[in-house]
């Protein structure tokens, strides 16, 4: 079975954020709530100021501390390696969101999904029709478009890249584009020291 | 200015600290009233006194849940915790206090009534009630310490934090209850107090050392405790209210209605203000700092 994995290419990452609009169109996100941040690091002395731009998402970690310390089990990964979380079990307890290093975890309100685009309580067809995929209170995150990894297609966010800085692929298969720039750029994942063993790796 | 400069990044797309946010008033109530209920219910039980028992099963059995619930997003699913006691901290304190509660209301009641007769089944209930109580005392700080993405909770004194706070307020609330409705020895009782007190005060400084040797995120979360936007706050409340107030009042004061009850306020103060404090405190650590690798800091 597959191991879907992603790499970051910093060298190619230009702070765009089209990935993060992709996401939230892609997912319905509600105001407030993002799948995916493009970060900045800034630094130097003017004139010399540099800035470094490092997209992060769920990390789909293969000894996921968010799964481990979900008291009903609405967190669980997939055969292909995809941590997924399913509403109808949620809680809400939000012990995922203090076990994940990464902080990639948010709890959807029934705020947010009443609040609507314009704050007046009034729905447009696309939040109407897109809010029915959460429940509120629980926790939601990224999930590598697992309905368009089924579908054979890659993420929203890696479709929509205009640099390819994002790579999506079987990180078990040697020869996908993932392993490769994983094992000839020295690919990283984040905060190793935490041994979460995440799906996401950083090449520069 | 370097890139290392400390920056709390908030809700921004900057890389940086953020804090941690999702654990908080709610939670760290919670938290209180479960430590507080099961330590009032031992030390009580140890001492005898039944309405301390009473008070520690109300705490833990109507205001941790109320707390809780009140904190879930979908609380009429709260029951669902229950079901990973394999993995979670959370599904064996839940089933320790769903134990626990029973059990000690059955030990207040064979006090009242004597229905064991003083039997084997009434010592067997007692065992599981003090077992259970053990486990609900310290299972929250292990469900932190487990944590490694908060790296000031990431520490193995956690669990004998929530153990200690747990014994020293339930002796301090023993010891102002005993005091206004008797059948306690103050005096005793008033010096055991001052020994959890201290005892107290080395889980504390151990906890802040370990946090000052561990990593980027700890040291970040001690110096807003202690030079930050916590610190009036925690000194002033975790040491102050907390360790120095009932060690005067008590040494000074000895078993006076007055001292014991000015005790249990400053311990209760002071334990509060902890949970609050190390939950608001916690902040998850930068992703990474790509610049001295790109040659660019």
């Amino acid at each position: 079975m597959a191991r879907m994995g992603m790499v970051f290419d910093l060298k190619r990452c230009i702070g765009c954020n089209a990935c993060v609009v992709a996401c939230k169109q892609e997912n319905s996100l509600p105001e407030g709530v993002f799948f995916t941040r493009t970060l900045s690091e800034e630094y130097g002395v003017y004139p010399n100021v540099k800035r470094v731009y490092i997209p992060t998402l769920c990390n789909h970690c293969e000894d996921a501390p968010c799964e481990k310390v979900c008291p009903s089990g609405a967190t669980f990964t997939r055969e292909d390696g995809i941590v997924m979380v399913d509403g109808e079990q949620c809680i809400g307890c939000s012990a995922c969101a203090v076990a994940c290093p990464y902080d990639q975890r948010t709890q959807v309100t029934q705020e947010s999904l009443t609040k609507g685009l314009y704050g007046t309580g009034e729905l447009t067809p696309f939040e109407e029709d897109g809010y029915k995929r959460f429940s509120p209170g629980t926790m939601i995150k990224c999930d590598f478009c697992s309905e368009r990894v089924d579908a054979d297609l890659d993420p929203a966010c890696v479709v929509t890249c205009p640099t390819d800085a994002r790579i999506f692929g079987d990180l078990d298969d040697p020869n996908s584009k993932t392993s490769r720039l994983i094992r000839d750029r020295n690919g990283r994942p984040p905060l190793a020291d935490k041994n979460t063993k995440p799906k996401v790796y950083y090449i520069d | 200015m370097s890139s290392n400069q400390t920056i709390f990044s908030g809700d921004s797309f900057q890389l940086g600290y953020r804090f941690q946010s999702y654990w908080d008033f709610h939670m760290a109530t919670a938290f209180f009233f479960g430590e507080l209920g099961a330590g009032l219910f031992l030390v009580s039980l140890y001492y005898g006194f039944v309405p301390g028992m009473v008070a520690g099963l109300l705490c833990t059995g109507v205001g941790k849940p109320y707390y809780h619930m009140s904190h879930m997003g979908v609380p009429m699913k709260s029951w669902r915790a229950i079901l990973r006691p394999d993995r979670s901290w959370i599904s064996r304190g839940l089933i320790s206090i769903v134990i626990f509660v029973p059990c000690g209301a059955l030990v207040v009641l064979d006090s009242w009534f004597g229905w064991s007769g003083g039997g084997m089944l009434g010592k067997l209930v007692q065992i599981v009630a003090v077992a259970a109580s053990l486990l609900v005392m310290t299972y929250q700080g292990f469900a932190m310490s487990h944590s490694s993405a908060i790296a000031i909770w990431n520490s193995g004194l956690m669990p004998i934090a929530s153990l200690v706070y747990s014994l020293t307020s339930g002796a301090a609330v023993t010891l102002a209850l005993g005091l206004i409705f008797g059948g306690i020895d103050p005096l005793a009782l008033s010096k055991v107090v001052m020994m959890f007190v201290g005892v107290t005060l080395l889980v504390q400084l151990g906890l802040l050392h370990a946090a000052y040797h561990g990593t980027a995120g700890s040291r970040q979360s001690l110096e807003l405790l202690l030079r930050g936007q916590f610190a009036k706050q925690f000194l002033s409340l975790v040491f102050g209210a907390g360790v120095v107030v009932p060690l005067l009042v008590l040494w000074l004061g000895g078993a006076s209605i007055l001292g014991g009850l000015l005790a249990a306020v400053g311990v209760l103060a002071g334990f509060y203000a902890f949970r609050l404090l190390i939950f608001r405190a916690g902040v998850y650590e930068p992703l990474m700092s790509f610049a001295a690798r790109l040659g660019l800091s």
